[in-house]
Order: structure tokens, then sequence, then C-alpha cells
């Protein structure tokens, strides 16, 4: 049957481009937690430099990502009711308890990681020693970083489970309905806190042999993104997952729909071979790239997804960005990352992060701000 | 096609689950919900049974003529740019015979088996006990998960009060003994209303004579809102190109200014 | 670290912290806000801002409990011209109307409608879901539009004080002046516009000085007032005492020649009266196939919600199976209910050629329906059972050259002796015998006879009229009539043997398709398909409204007549009366060529509008000194107007243009003066259905809500009748004042307010035959009637009070359901034969031609003035494509205002058949460029498989330039233009003048001088 609508109804996107930032932020930083926390836990001094770009990553997206959640909240001041009204079905009721416990267990074991430098700045004779001795609440030891990093990991793959799940089970959005997507996010999360500490390294590590090794750690997420993406497709195509096909189905045709695959192709082919091929000295190449295909990864999701209709015929218009209020959004949150960032790096004895110690009194290398 | 039309005895043993489902399930959070909500409580008839609300929608009977659309919009004061119900005027082409005409109106189908509920954080949308699908606005947080999960696009955020927002089948109207404002109006009388449980009711009647589907099927959310008339074709995504809609235009606020 | 560095740092920290602010303003804005981030609903909880019922009905008892602060008023919708009775729901305390729905009493809003003897409280619990009915079984409606226009009452662009015009006419500024000013000005004239002098009314009102040096036959001066009106709203009495009674001037015109005027000239030349143009409707609900060729059941149609509800039964729950054929696709047609309902596509135009085809078919295969057709007289018809008689079987002479060619052989042609005048009542009509030709009896007469009448003068060729017919059927072989409508041959027969195979309870139905350029025929031919199977006054076929009760002519008071009024004289500025009536006819006859006139003249058509306009621009018949219109938009409304609107527009030409009116539309715009009126619910009035309700049925209005008009010096509320009162004051005419309506015992009463007139009306509607009851406390209480309760007893005799109350509590007063049928046959029937042949049709010359044209159905190829053919000037080869209207289902021509209605649908982007785009490279979505010989109209396309071949379809109601979709200045303020509602586009804007025309005019059918919107020959392209 050949139909043509003549008057319909068209419906905004009720989750807006904050809940893109979000899932974003919140990916990123708990990809980037999981890839910090074993250097720690296990003590490889090797991985140092790599495992604090990816816990700086990890505070401040992690910092970031549930301010920006709130906003996508029609009633941000009633987010206490989270609280005080959970309803056990709901995976987003579920992930009201997680974020809290791992963005303050991603803070609190930074913290600890930071403690001693605290300490020994707080114990200097200059004018803001007082601060640090403030921040390093009068101690240095912090023994308490490996189970507190065992809980955070915990809690971020609770959030990379919850995050996944939440969109997932949401049947009445097929391109969210299926089954890899819970492992896509998460993938595309590496992607994008590889790229992420990609870019730091660029900023303020100079470090070839790190650039070149996060450059091959790159390409294997990438080549788990495209692999992914390649059993999404085979799924969909051969029809084995009926979810998947009906994900398909949903947006092909669409010209625009087109366009997104062949850029998101794009976006996952040419970051892997750059890095597989020249993985020095394109950091800043493969790493902005690879931070675009996270995010862009989850703008389709998330916007594409409600472009397509539930009942109605074509799409609506909500892949475009949503006004300017939306695009505020986005370039807001990116804004307030920055910030953090900037305030990390200048405050935060960030390169003196070490191994935890298990007893006091342990050297430490020097100051370097 | 058969597996998505039911006969009365469908419809029956449907209703019957749902209502038990209803009392057995959700009813407390529901019966607190609207206790807060004012003196209301669930309507009941003579003979003491509980009222289970449902629409059917005769196709048939539909002439398109939006009244429906606007007296829901009069009535529960729904913000510009959403719609609690709205008719779909669709042009068809089946098997390249003659073109012909479709209206569909489209509502909450107040499912039994409602997949925007369970999805709520904070249980501010539940079922309540004559079967209506409602939110508690002033315990929504907005963060329209429901709106995402409901598979008819029957929820929206309304943009005044911020929360939110469907069809309440015109609670605050059959409370009172009165129609919903939609079935009101219904210039073809497409739209018809009663208790599914009143074997009596012109529902339960329309039920039984007529062979009858729901929107999506296979979503298996038990819809309270029956179509006779519906083409499969039709009752779901509608494949096919959109409605035409201008570009909206920015100059849409200043009436206050004078 | 370096400074420099630092300081880069903190500015980029800074700098990304305040982009975050930014963008997070939002959010912190919400939570400082607190529990509502939005606006606290009414009800906080479940419900919102739905608003409280108006009133409750309990389910075990059936009590109706009102809500105090709502009031539940029956009156009238005007949201389109069906005018039904609805219920108004107000907020008392804001006097605003909240929700609009239909009255259960209103046959134009339920079905079946309620006994009227039920109370107000009978009538609320009918509609409650807590009754026996479930509420459904008396379900009453208002629609989409009718739930909608309630905005208009509180429309931000309203007028609400006389405004005067700043500039030049159009221009868009004005300045508001007083009412008493506003009097003053139009009724002394003066340089009002600092232009030069101005006449003003009482200098017009002149009864002596002829309006046409040398042309008496038009009357005074006084005819030189000209008033164009809407359709009748109910107030249209009002109108004519003050113009034609007290003021004088002959010249009021309505909408009908560019609404569906070819299609009820059609009808009216079948039914005899070419001015009042009865017209019949299918029987829905019982007939079982019916044709509609040119009207769109459900889509639109006048009554647009009891047909649209009708139809839907009948597909539905009843026997019938219908037939649109309409140029394109539309809500009248309807999937689901399968083979019930089914459309075809016809060329636009052309019905002509369909329905001969299927009168050819019906001849051939004799499915004619012998025992109606073959009665000659109401006597013979008596006898025989029927319900209805037709001159079929009468001789009409077609000697050419016949000083009576066209005419019906009557007994005074054959030398017969006779009771009265020759020609008259008393002369027999001649029917075929085998002795020749004799006056009709009370028997069957032969259908079909041609030959020769012995007349009194010598031999005379004659035919009966079925002959006629039968020859102008079989004109054209069935191939050729499906060539010209593009409708396959088997599909014409089908149709005409469908048609003809369910005995009487089959019926064709039509309207506002038929304007086209050969609309007049079309329809004539259309409806005589009706005649052919005798269906008219069965159950199941078609049948006439069944009456009113009227307000005017009632036993109380005589509102019709009063001490003083004049008779208004003289031949109508339209031109619809017979050119050999002028002086300019006997002036050019004497001079040896009579033909052809300056301009054309429709001696069988009804007051015309469109002819006006070009009245107006060319001072022929004769120069208009003042133009009125109230609640009409011909500048909008017309095809091809825009061609004449400047000259319209200059004072010269028309020197004083008031317009009465809620808005500033397209014609008010031009107009001098705009005096404010009231909205639908704030108005008196009373209207009768157009059609299709079988019973009596008065539908009343009255001002349920407190008019928002400004008040006058005297504290009336300003508006028509307050103008026309001040004016008639002003004036010292008769009518108005302390001694005016006379009562039965012709004690005159007062006319000082439009209540005064009213509700005597109302008294006089209560007091018709067996009066209605009186309205009780509680019907009172419950109606709000309470709130016009004082003014009822002021003006009404304690005894006839609460029955005028009674028609306010139940918005009007309505014949019971049972009274429809009695057998087998509609109650109210219409008596007067079915004319075949219509004589006066047969007999006339055409002014611009000077030659005849057939008196019964024919297919002929719309005609210019001149008689030539519209495909000689604009060939096809050139103009490939037709482009025609229909209505909005949603919108009207001013619903615009109403936004509700937009949000649904906010434009109007042209319909292209899916071949004729594939030919030009059209997709969905692309912008066409539609080109006429009158305009051209740029819009986005929609490509759409329901069009006919080479057709463009454009919605009706959108593409405004009034209602505020351009700036108004108003004492310098502006109201800037909002885009929405200028959205789309006007079909109008494409329409014709007719080229043939010396005196510029649009382009009009050639018998019934209706504006032609169907049809138009255009070129399309595209453009992006
Ligand atoms: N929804 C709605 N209802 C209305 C109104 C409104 O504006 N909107 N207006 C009211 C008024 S004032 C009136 S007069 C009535 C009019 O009611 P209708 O006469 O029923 O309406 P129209 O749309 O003027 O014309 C009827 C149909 O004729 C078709 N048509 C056009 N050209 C041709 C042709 O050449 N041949 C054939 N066979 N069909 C043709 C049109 O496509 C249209 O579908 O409706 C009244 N009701
Ligand atoms: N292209 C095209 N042209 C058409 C048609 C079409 O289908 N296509 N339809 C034709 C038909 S059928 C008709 S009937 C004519 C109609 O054309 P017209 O009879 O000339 O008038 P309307 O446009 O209906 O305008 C009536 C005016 O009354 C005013 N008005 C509105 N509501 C109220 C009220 O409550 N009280 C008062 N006092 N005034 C009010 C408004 O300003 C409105 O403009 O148009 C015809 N023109
Ligand atoms: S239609 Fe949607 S909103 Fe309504 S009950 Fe079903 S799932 Fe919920
Ligand atoms: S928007 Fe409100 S009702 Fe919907 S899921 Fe969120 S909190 Fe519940
Ligand atoms: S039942 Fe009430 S709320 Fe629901 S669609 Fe109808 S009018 Fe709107
Ligand atoms: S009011 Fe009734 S007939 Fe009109 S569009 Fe709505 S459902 Fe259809
Ligand atoms: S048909 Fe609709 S708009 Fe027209 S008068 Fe009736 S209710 Fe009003
Ligand atoms: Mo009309």
């Amino acid at each position: 049957m050949e139909i043509h609508e003549l008057v319909g109804a068209v419906h905004d996107a009720a989750w807006l481009p904050w809940a893109v930032q979000y899932f974003f932020l919140i990916a990123i930083s708990t990809t980037a937690f999981l890839m910090a926390l074993p250097t720690f836990v296990l003590g490889n001094e090797d991985g140092l430099p790599r495992a604090r770009l990816a816990l700086m990553v990890a505070v401040t997206t992690g910092i970031t990502a549930p301010i920006a959640l709130l906003a996508d909240l029609h009633q941000p001041f009633r987010f206490w009711e989270f609280y005080a009204y959970t309803h056990t079905t709901s995976w987003m009721a579920w992930g009201a308890w997680i974020v809290p416990v791992y963005v303050g267990g991603v803070i609190a074991f930074a913290w600890a990681l930071h403690r001693p430098a605290l300490h020994a700045m707080g114990q200097e004779n200059w004018r803001f020693a007082w601060v640090f001795r403030w921040l390093a609440l009068g101690g240095e030891t912090n023994w308490f970083v490996i189970p507190l990093g065992l809980i955070t990991g915990a809690a971020a793959l609770g959030i990379l489970t919850y995050t996944g799940m939440e969109v997932m089970i949401v049947r009445a959005r097929p391109l969210w309905n299926t089954p890899l997507l819970p492992l896509q996010f998460a993938a595309t999360g590496f992607v994008g806190a590889l790229g992420m500490m990609l870019m730091l390294e660029r900023v303020l590590d100079h470090s070839k042999t790190l650039e070149v090794r996060l450059n091959r750690q790159l390409v294997f997420a990438l080549a788990v993104v495209g692999g992914l993406g390649a059993i999404w497709f085979t799924l969909a195509r051969s029809g084995l997952s009926s979810a998947h096909t009906e994900a398909l189905t949903s947006v092909a045709g669409f010209t625009v729909w087109r366009m997104i695959a062949i850029w998101g192709g794009l976006a996952i082919a040419v970051p892997f071979v750059i890095a597989l091929i020249q993985p020095a000295h394109t950091g800043w190449l493969t790493g902005l790239i690879a931070i675009h295909a996270a995010w862009m990864f989850r703008w389709t999701v998330f916007m594409g997804g409600q472009a397509v209709p539930k009942v109605g015929s074509g799409l609506y218009d909500a892949l475009m960005p949503t006004g300017v209020a939306g695009l505020l959004g986005v370039i807001g949150t990116f804004g307030l990352w920055l910030f953090l960032l900037i305030a990390y790096t200048t405050f935060m004895p960030w390169t003196e992060a070490g191994l935890p110690r298990r007893s006091a009194g342990a050297p430490r290398p020097a100051r370097s701000i | 096609m058969d597996t998505n039309r039911r006969g009365f005895l469908g419809a029956i043993g449907r209703v019957t689950i749902g209502a038990a489902a209803s009392i057995a399930g959700v009813t407390e959070a529901s019966a607190s919900e609207i206790a807060t909500g004012g003196p209301e409580s669930a309507v009941k008839t003579k003979d003491g049974h509980t009222v289970h609300w449902g629409m059917v929608v005769d196709l048939r009977k539909c002439i398109g003529c939006q009244a429906c659309t606007v007296a829901c919009i009069m009535e529960n004061d729904v913000p510009e740019d959403s719609f609690r119900t709205h008719v779909s005027v669709y042009e068809v082409l089946k098997d390249r015979q003659d073109p012909a005409m479709v209206m569909l109106p489209r509502l909450c189908n107040h499912c039994d088996d409602p997949p925007c509920v369970p999805v709520c954080p904070v249980e501010a949308t539940f079922k309540a006990e004559n079967g209506e699908v409602l939110v508690d606005a002033s315990r929504c947080v907005g963060c329209a998960y429901c709106v995402q999960a409901c598979p008819y696009d029957a929820r929206f955020i309304n943009h005044e009060t911020q929360t939110a927002d469907k069809c309440t089948f015109c609670y605050h109207r059959t409370q009172e003994g009165l129609l919903p404002a939609c079935v009101e109006t219904c210039v073809g009388g497409a739209r018809n209303f009663g208790d599914l449980n009143d074997p009596d009711s012109e529902v339960s009647r329309m039920l039984r004579d007529n062979e009858v589907s729901v929107l999506r099927p296979e979503m298996h959310t038990n819809p309270n809102v029956y179509y006779i008339g519906l083409d499969e074709a039709l009752d779901g995504r509608v494949a096919g190109e959109a409605a035409y809609h201008p570009p909206l235009t920015s100059n849409t606020h200043h009436e206050e200014s004078l | 670290m370096t400074n420099r560095r630092n300081i880069l740092k903190g500015a980029a920290a800074a700098g990304a912290l305040g982009t975050f602010g930014v963008g997070y303003a939002g959010t912190v804005k919400k939570i400082a806000k607190g529990k509502w981030s939005g606006d606290v609903p009414r009800n906080e909880h479940v419900t919102g801002n739905s608003l409280p019922p108006e009133y409750s009905v309990d389910p075990l008892t059936g009590d109706v409990i009102p809500n105090p602060d709502q009031a539940m008023s029956y009156t009238m919708c005007i949201g389109c011209t069906t005018m039904c009775g609805v219920r108004v729901r107000v907020d008392k305390k804001n006097n605003k109307v909240l929700r609009v729905t239909g009255n259960p009493y209103s046959p134009m809003s339920t079905d079946p409608f309620i006994p009227y003897e039920s109370s107000v409280a009978e009538s609320f619990a009918a509609m409650a879901q807590a009754g026996k009915g479930n509420g459904l079984a008396n379900r009453s409606t208002a629609c989409g539009r009718g739930n909608a226009v309630l905005q208009q009452v509180d429309n931000p662009r309203r007028v609400l004080k006389p405004l005067k015009r700043v500039g030049p006419r159009g221009s868009g500024k004005w300045e508001a002046i007083s009412f008493e000013q506003l009097v003053e000005e139009v009724v002394e004239g003066g340089n009002l516009f600092g232009e030069g002098n101005v006449a003003g009314l009482r200098e017009i009102r002149d009864l002596e000085t002829p309006a046409v040096p040398g042309a008496p036959e038009f009357g005074p001066r006084a005819n030189r007032l000209v008033w164009m009106n809407c359709v009748d709203d109910g107030r249209d009495n009002f109108v004519l005492r003050w113009l034609k009674q007290s003021f004088g001037s002959n010249n009021f015109t309505r909408h009908g020649s560019y609404c569906g005027g070819a299609y009820r000239s059609g009808s009216g030349a079948m039914f005899g009266d070419f001015k009042a143009m009865p017209h019949a409707k299918p029987d829905f609900l019982n007939a079982e196939f019916i044709i509609f060729a040119g009207t769109a059941p459900g889509n639109a149609g006048n009554p647009f919600k009891r047909v649209g509800n009708l139809i839907a039964k009948a597909r539905t729950d009843e026997n019938l199976s219908y037939v649109v054929i309409d140029p394109i696709l539309n809500n009248a047609q309807n999937a689901p209910s399968g083979e019930r309902s089914k459309w075809v596509p016809i060329k636009p135009g052309t019905d002509g050629a369909m329905a001969m085809a299927m009168m050819r078919w019906m001849f051939e295969n004799d499915r004619i329906d012998h025992a109606y057709l073959s009665q000659p007289g109401a006597e013979a018809a008596k006898a025989a059972g029927e319900a209805n008689w037709s001159n079929a079987t009468h001789l009409v002479i077609v000697e050419a050259g016949h000083k009576r060619y066209g005419h019906c052989l009557r007994g005074s042609d054959m030398g017969l002796e006779i009771a009265g005048e020759a020609y008259s009542e008393a002369d027999p009509y001649m029917i075929a015998s085998d002795a020749g030709p004799t006056p009709v009896a009370g028997a069957p007469a032969p259908l079909f006879f041609e030959g020769v009448a012995e007349t009194a003068q010598g031999p005379v060729a004659v035919k009966t009229a079925l002959t006629l017919l039968r020859d102008e059927a079989m004109r054209k072989t069935i191939d050729a009539y499906s060539a010209d409508c593009g409708i396959p041959a088997d599909t014409l027969v089908g149709l005409a043997k469908e048609f003809t195979s369910h005995g009487r309870k089959a019926a064709v139905n039509s309207h506002g398709g038929m304007m086209g350029g050969s609309g007049f025929y079309n329809a004539y031919s259309l409806v005589m398909l009706n005649t052919l199977i005798g269906n008219l006054n069965w159950k199941g076929g078609t049948m006439i409204a069944g009456g009113w009760f009227p307000d005017n002519k009632g036993p109380a008071y005589d509102v019709a007549k009063f001490p003083g009024m004049v008779k208004a004289k003289g031949l109508p500025f339209g031109r619809n009366v017979p050119y050999e009536k002028t002086t300019e006819f006997k002036t050019k006859k004497a001079a040896g060529k009579p033909f052809p006139a300056d301009g054309p003249w429709y001696p069988n058509a009804p007051g015309l509008a469109t002819e006006w306009i070009s009245s107006l621009a060319n001072g022929y018949p004769y120069h208009a000194e003042a133009l009125v219109f109230r609640n009409t938009n011909p500048v909008y409304g017309v095809p091809g107007i825009a061609h004449l609107v400047d000259k319209l527009k200059d004072p010269k030409v028309v020197p004083l243009i008031i317009s009465i009116d809620p808005f500033i539309n397209e014609s008010s715009s031009i107009a001098d003066y705009i005096v404010p009126d009231s909205v639908m619910y704030e108005t008196w009035g009373f209207a009768k259905p157009w059609g299709g309700v079988w019973t009596k049925a008065t539908t009343a209005r009255w001002p349920v809500i407190e008019p928002k008009m400004e008040k006058n010096a005297e504290g009336e509320r300003v508006g028509m009748e307050t103008f026309l009162i001040a004016t008639a004051k002003k004036m010292g005419l008769p009518g108005f004042g302390d001694n005016a309506i006379p009562d039965a015992e012709g004690n005159l009463h007062p006319l000082n307010r439009a209540e005064d007139f009213y509700i005597r009306g109302a008294a006089n509607v209560a007091m018709l035959g067996q009066p209605v009851g009186d309205a009780t406390d509680e019907d009172i209480a419950l109606s709000n009637v309470a709130r016009i309760a004082d003014d009822l007893k002021a003006v009404l005799k304690p005894e006839e009070w609460r029955k005028a109350a009674t028609i306010y509590a139940k918005g009007g007063r309505y014949e019971n359901i049972e009274h429809a049928y009695a057998g087998d046959e509609a109650t109210h029937q219409f008596s007067e034969p079915m004319l075949v042949w219509n004589e006066g049709l047969g007999s006339f010359r055409h002014a611009t031609t000077g030659r005849h044209m057939p008196g019964c159905p024919t297919w002929r190829e719309a005609e210019f003035a001149d008689g030539t053919k519209v495909s000689d000037h604009y060939p096809e080869a050139e103009w490939p494509v037709k482009v025609m209207s229909f209505k909005s289902p949603l919108q009207n021509s001013y619903s615009v205002g109403a936004k509700a209605l937009l949000r649904i649908v906010a434009a109007n982007p042209v319909n292209v058949g899916a071949e004729l785009a594939a030919a030009h490279g059209i997709k969905n979505g692309d912008m066409v460029r539609l080109t006429t010989p009158g305009g051209v109209l740029e819009s986005v396309a929609v490509v759409r498989d329901g069009v006919a071949p080479n057709t463009v379809a454009i919605e009706h109601g959108f593409g405004h330039r009034g209602f505020g979709a351009r700036d108004i200045t108003i004492d310098g303020e502006t109201w800037p233009a909002d885009s929405r509602l200028a959205a789309g586009v006007l079909l109008n804007d494409l329409g014709m003048v007719d080229p043939t025309r010396e005196k510029s005019g649009v382009w009009v059918d050639p018998v019934s001088g209706t504006a032609v919107r169907q049809g138009l020959p255009a070129r399309i392209e595209r453009i992006g």
C-alpha cells in the first residue's frame, strides 16, 4: 500500500541535547576511569603517564556529566524525588543511585591519589599553603585508594550498564531497542576517552611514546566499534535479530540517514587508518576525530532516534539542533568541562599522582608546577 | 492480520486481566495519587462493579473534521505545538487501485500494559482504577523517559507546566459523569466511549459486533482504544511521505505587545 | 609557569565558565523556581489545566448538578454558513467562552435530536456519559472550526471601536473615532478625508430624483446606496428593514453568486424559481445510492456537520453506497468504508458531460421513471399516488423565429377559450395526444412527441420537454462525453446503471463544484437526474428543507411592516433582470440594433454580488455613491476581483465605503469607515437551515456573553443595529424610534435597541402555531437566559416573556424529529412541478449575443460573455492545466484568526496530480509556479494520486491579506503582520476577467452570472 500523510502531527524531541552531553561525558568518564584503574590498582609505574591523563579525563567529565543530566530534567529542583520515590522497575531510578556513587567515587579516588602531593604542598611555605592543607584534610595517607577504586570501578560498570540498558529497553524506539547498544555505548566511550587523552597528551605531555601507545589503543577501540557496527548491520540485514532489522528499517531509505551512515563509517575508518599507519604526530587529528565519533554516535542515537516517528510518517526535525537553547546547552557543557580541565591542571598536582602508598614516607617526585 | 484483530472474547479476556492487574498491582499507588489530587475516587456503577473505561473508534465514521483535536485543546488547555489527540489524514493507494482516504484519530491508548509506567523513575505516572493512565504532575520530574517509552507518541512534555502530559481520558469529566470532550463533540460519531466492564455499554456492544483491532499490537501494550476498520498498513509507524509542514515562523509571540 | 600563560589560562577558564553559565542559566532559573519550574496548573495533580467540568451528572440518580461558575447557553455558531445550534460554555466571572459543543435540541448538531419538550436539565443529562445512551445516543457536536472559533471573540486584532481611514484607501492606516462622530460623518457627508466632498447618507436618500437621469426603470437616487451582505446570518431582516423599507434602496445582495450560485441557479431552473432557487438534498440516511458531484459531504457542504454525520452513519449503519465525483479526493471519501464510498475523478467544469452521458444511457435503456414523468399536473400526480410531478410531457414551441420560441405551448396559443389572461395561471399547458395538443388533465400524458401543432396562428413545431431533453442528451455519444469529462465510458454507464437500480432511493447532489464556466447547465443537468427517477419528496430520495418558524411573520408582532415604510423600487444593480426592460434596450432597438447590450444581463439569476463588482467599477448600469459591506468579504472571495480592486479603491468611483465587520478583512481593508460588530455568541438573530433538515427548525442567537465592542454615549454597545438605529434616527427615517413595531392589536412599540427587534422576533417564533411552553425558572437558570431575563421582561408582555425565554433557553425552536416523514414520503414537500424545460430560460435572449440558449439541461463548453469559447481564447495547447478550488475541511474564509486550527494544518500547499507532476519533474515539496490568464501564484506542491489528470487543486481558506496578515496601524500604533495568518495561497488570485467584456468584469457563467473558480486554464512549472 502506498501511503501519503496529508495531515500529521510533529513531535519535538523530549530528550534534549543535554542528554546527549550526559551520555557522552559519562561514558567517557567511566571508560577513562576503567582505563586508569588497573595502573593504580595493580601498581604499574610505566602506565602512570597514561593513567594520569585517563584520571584527569574521568574526573573532569565525571563532574560535568551529572550537571548536564540535571539540565535535561524539566523539573530539576525535584531531583531529590529520585531518592524519595525510587521506582525499582525503572533503569533510570537505579541510575539515580549509581551516578552519585560513581561521581563521588571518582572524585574521592582522585583526591586520594593526590592526597600526598596536596599534603606536601600544604607543608610548604607559600601563600596558598592553607588551601592545600585543607584540601589534603590534614593527612597524606591514601591506603584506601584501592578499595575506593574497586568500588568506583564497580560503579563505573554500573553506569555503563544502566545507561546502556535505560536506552536499550525502550521498545518504542527501534533505533535504541537493540541488544548491541550498551556495548556500542561502552566501546564508543573508550574511543571518546582515548581521543580526549590523545588531545590532552598533545597539550600537556608531549610524549611521543604515549601518543603512539594511545593511538594503538585507539586502533583497537575503533576496531571493536567497527566490529560491533558490522555485527549490527549483519544482524539487521540478515534478519537474524528482528530488533536490529527493525532498527535498520526505521531509518532505511532516508537520504539523511544514508549520509549519517557514511559519516559514521568515515568517523571510524579515518582515525583507524591514520592511527594504524601513522601513530606518531597524529594525536591531535585522531584524538579529535575520535571524540567527535563518540559524540556523533550519541547525537545520532538520541536525536536521530527521536526523529523517527513512532506512528507517523517520514521523519521529525529532531535531528537538527533544537534551536539556540539546545546548541547553547551543548557548547555550555563543553565550556564547563574545559573550565574544570583548566582548574584541574592548574590547581591539582596531577603529574604527581602516583601509585598509592601502602605506608607513609615513600619517596615522591618533586613538584613541577 | 488476525493476530491484531480481536473479537469480543479477546477483548473481554484482556479487560478482565487488565482490571485484575490494576487492582492487584498499581492501584495502591494510584489511589493515593488521586487522593492527593482531590476528593475524587474511582467510578463505580449501580451494580457496584468498577468501571473500566475504553474507547472504540469506528474509522468508517471519521470525517477528519478534527473537532476532537480542537475540543481536546480547548478542554485541556493543551499548549501550542502539542496534541493530546489529533487525527492523521492519509491518502492510500492499495494495490495500485483507486486512491482513497483514511482518517485516523490518535490518542493515548490507556494501555493495560503501559510501557510508559514502569520506566518512570519516581512513579509519577500510574494506572488509575478505572483504567486511565495518568501523570501526577506534582511529582513528575520531567525526565521524559515515559515520553520515550510510549510506542504511540501519545505523550509529550508540556512546555507550560514542564511536566509529562497526555490524554487523561478526560478524567476530570468522567469523574463527573460526563463524556470526554473529544467524544462529546465527535461529528462523525467515530469516537465512542464507555465502560468495557459493562456488557450493555455501547462500547461493549461495538466490540461484540465488530472485528476490531488496536494500534501496534506487536507492542503487547493491551490498549483500551480499539479501532474498527483499521488497515494493518496503518496500525504501526506509517510508511510514506510526511505531511507538509511549513517552516515555523518567528513572529508568533507579539500578541501581548499591543 | 609564566604569567602570560596563567593569564591566558585564566581567560580561557573564565570564558569556558561563562559559556557554561549562559547555557545553564535556564536550568538554574528552573531550579530557583523550586517545585514548579513551569507554570503551576490549576489542578497540580492529574488533570493539569483542564477546565473544571460544566456540571456533573450523578451516575446513580442521573441528577444534574451545575457548576455555578460556568454558564451553559444554547446559541448559534457562525464558524461557517451552516450556523449550527451550539452550546457555549462561559466562564461567568471572566466573561470568557471556554468551550463550545453542540445543542442536542438542534438537528444541525445532533442526530437524533432530543424532543423539544425536554427540559434544559434533561438536555444536559442527554449529553452525559452517565445516562442511558452513554451520552452517545444524542451526542451533540461542534466541528473542528466550531470548536476553535471561540478564539475569534478574543482575537487580539478585533475591531472594537469605530475606525476611519487615514491616508488612501487600503493603506492599512486607521484612526479610532467616536460612534457619534461616525454617525455624524456618514449621515451628513462633507469633505471627510480631505479629498473633496463626499455625499452623506442623508443626501443620497433621495426618493424623488432618478438614480439615472432618463432611465426611470432604475428607480430613485436612494438606490445608489448599495449593500453587500454575506449569507443571512439571522440579522438580514433588520438590515432589510433599514435599507429597503426605511432608506428606500433596492440594492441588497448576498454572496450567493460567488458561493454556490451556479448550482442553486441550476436547481432553481428545475424547481421553477430563479430568485429563491429551491434545492433538494438527498435523504442521506435512507438513500441507497448517492452521487455527489461537486459537493463534498463531510469535507465541506452546508449543513456541514449534519451532512458529515449522516453520511458517516449511512455508510456504516445504514444501506448507503455513494460515489464522489470530484477532481480531488478529500475527506468526503472514506477507505475503511470500502465499497460504500468511492471516488471518481473528473475534469473540472465538465459535470454536464457526465450527467448528459448518464441521461443518454438512461433514455437508450429506458431507465427513466415513467410513472412520475408522465404525470402532467398536480391532479394527475395525486391520482397516480405521486408525490410530485414535472413538465416532461408539456409541449414546447421550437419553431425557429417564432415569437414564443422556447415557451411552452398554451391553451391560448391553440385558440382555446380561457378563463383568465393569456399565459396566466389559468391558461392551460398543452400535452400531446393522438388528436393533437390537448390541455393538461388528470391523467398521464405521452412522454415523447415531436411534431407540429396547428395553432391559431398556423402550424408551429413543438416537442415535449422530455423530447427536447432527450435530443440534448443524444447530441453526443457516450464516448464523446467521456472524452470531455475524463470519466471512462464504462464508468459512466456503471454510474447510470447503479443510479437507476434503487428505485427512488437514489439521488444526485451538488454544489460548489458547479462554479465553473458551464456551471449553470452542469448543475441543471445533474439535478435533472433526480427528476428522471422521480425521487423528489420521497423517503430515501431527495427532500427539501422542512422550513422554519420565522421571526418576522409571527402572530405576536409585525416586525416586517411599520407605519410610513417605503417601497424600494428600480431594476437591481446586478443586472439580474431582462435587458429588454432597460431604456438602453429600447434606445438601441429604436436604432435598429438592440444587441449586444453594453454589458451582460442575467434575467435567470438572483442578486449577483459578482456582477456588482463590475457595476461598481464601471458605473454600469449606474454609479454607486455609497457601498456597505456587512460581514462579507468579496475582495477575498471573488476569483479575479484583484483586477478590479484598484478601481474600487478610487474614491471617485465609489465615494463612500462603509464596512460593518468585527475584523479588518480584505474588503474592510478598502473601506473608509469600519463599524465594529459583534462576533457570533454576542449577537442576536434567527437562522434557518440551508437544507438537509426535514423538520422545521429555527436557530436562535443571543448574546450569551457581554459583547466586547465599546459603548456609545447612550451606553449601548456599538454594532450594526446600534449604527443603523442611530443613522435612521438622525435622518428621521420611518420604522425606528418610539413607534416602530406594531403588535397584533396594532399598538406600536419602540425600536431603540437591538433587543426591541429581536426579542419580539423571539416572541413570534415562540407563538407560531401551537405556542411553545413557558420556560421554567430552572430552564432559565441552567441556560443562563437569566442574563437577558430583564430585557425579555422589559420588551415583552407578561404572558409572552417566558415563551420567548424558552426559545433562548433551548437555542431556538425545533419541530420534533418524528415529523420528518409521513409514511414513505417527506412531511414537508415541494409541491410545484419540476421543470424538464424551463421556458424562462428557453426563451430569453442573451444580452451580449442576442442568442437563445437551451431551456433544458445540456452540456456546453465554457463561454465568455460574447459567446466565444473560452478555449478559443486560451487554447489547451498553451494552457494545458486546470486549476480548481475545494473547501478546507478545517478552515473557512474567515476562520484563520482561530489559531487552534493553524496548529493542525498551517498552510495549503497546492495539490498536483502524480502524472502532471511527473511530466513537469515536480516532486513532493517542490516550489511551483501556476500561471493563468488572470494571475500568477507560487506555492509548495504536494504531489498526490488523488487528483484528476492535468489538474491542480487548491484548498480554500488560506492566503489571507486581511485579518492581520498585513500590518494594521491604528492611531499610529502598529500591529505587525503575523505571517501565520498570511500562510498559504489563494486560488482567487488566479481568477480571470472576461477579456470579451468591454466594461471589465470577472469571468462568470453566462446564465447564472456566477463566479468561475473551477477549471481555470493554467500552466505549471517547477521553480525549485
Ligand atoms: N469545512 C468547511 N465547511 C463549509 C465551509 C467551509 O469553508 N469549510 N463553507 C460553507 C459554505 S459557505 C458552503 S457554500 C458549503 C460548500 O460546500 P461544498 O459545495 O460541498 O464545497 P466546495 O468545496 O465548494 O465544493 C465541493 C467539491 O466540489 C469539487 N469540485 C470542484 N470543481 C469541480 C468540478 O468541476 N466538478 C465536480 N464534480 N466537482 C468539483 C471540489 O473539489 C469540492 O470537493 O460549505 C459550507 N461548509
Ligand atoms: N477560491 C475560492 N473562493 C471562494 C470559495 C472557495 O471555495 N474557493 N468559497 C466561496 C463561498 S462558498 C462563499 S460562501 C464565499 C464567502 O465569502 P463572503 O460571503 O464574502 O464572506 P466571508 O469570507 O465568509 O466573510 C464574512 C466576513 O464576516 C466577518 N465575520 C466573521 N465572523 C463574524 C461574526 O461573528 N460576526 C460578524 N458580524 N461578522 C463576522 C469576517 O470578517 C468575514 O470576513 O467565498 C467564496 N469564495
Ligand atoms: S498509549 Fe502510550 S502513554 Fe498511553 S498508556 Fe499506552 S504507552 Fe502509556
Ligand atoms: S516525565 Fe514525569 S511521568 Fe514521565 S517518566 Fe519522567 S517523571 Fe515519570
Ligand atoms: S479523552 Fe480528553 S484528554 Fe483524551 S484525547 Fe479526548 S479530549 Fe483529549
Ligand atoms: S471529531 Fe470524530 S469525525 Fe471528526 S475527526 Fe475527530 S474522530 Fe473524526
Ligand atoms: S459547521 Fe462547524 S463551523 Fe459551521 S456553524 Fe456548524 S459548528 Fe460552526
Ligand atoms: Mo458558500
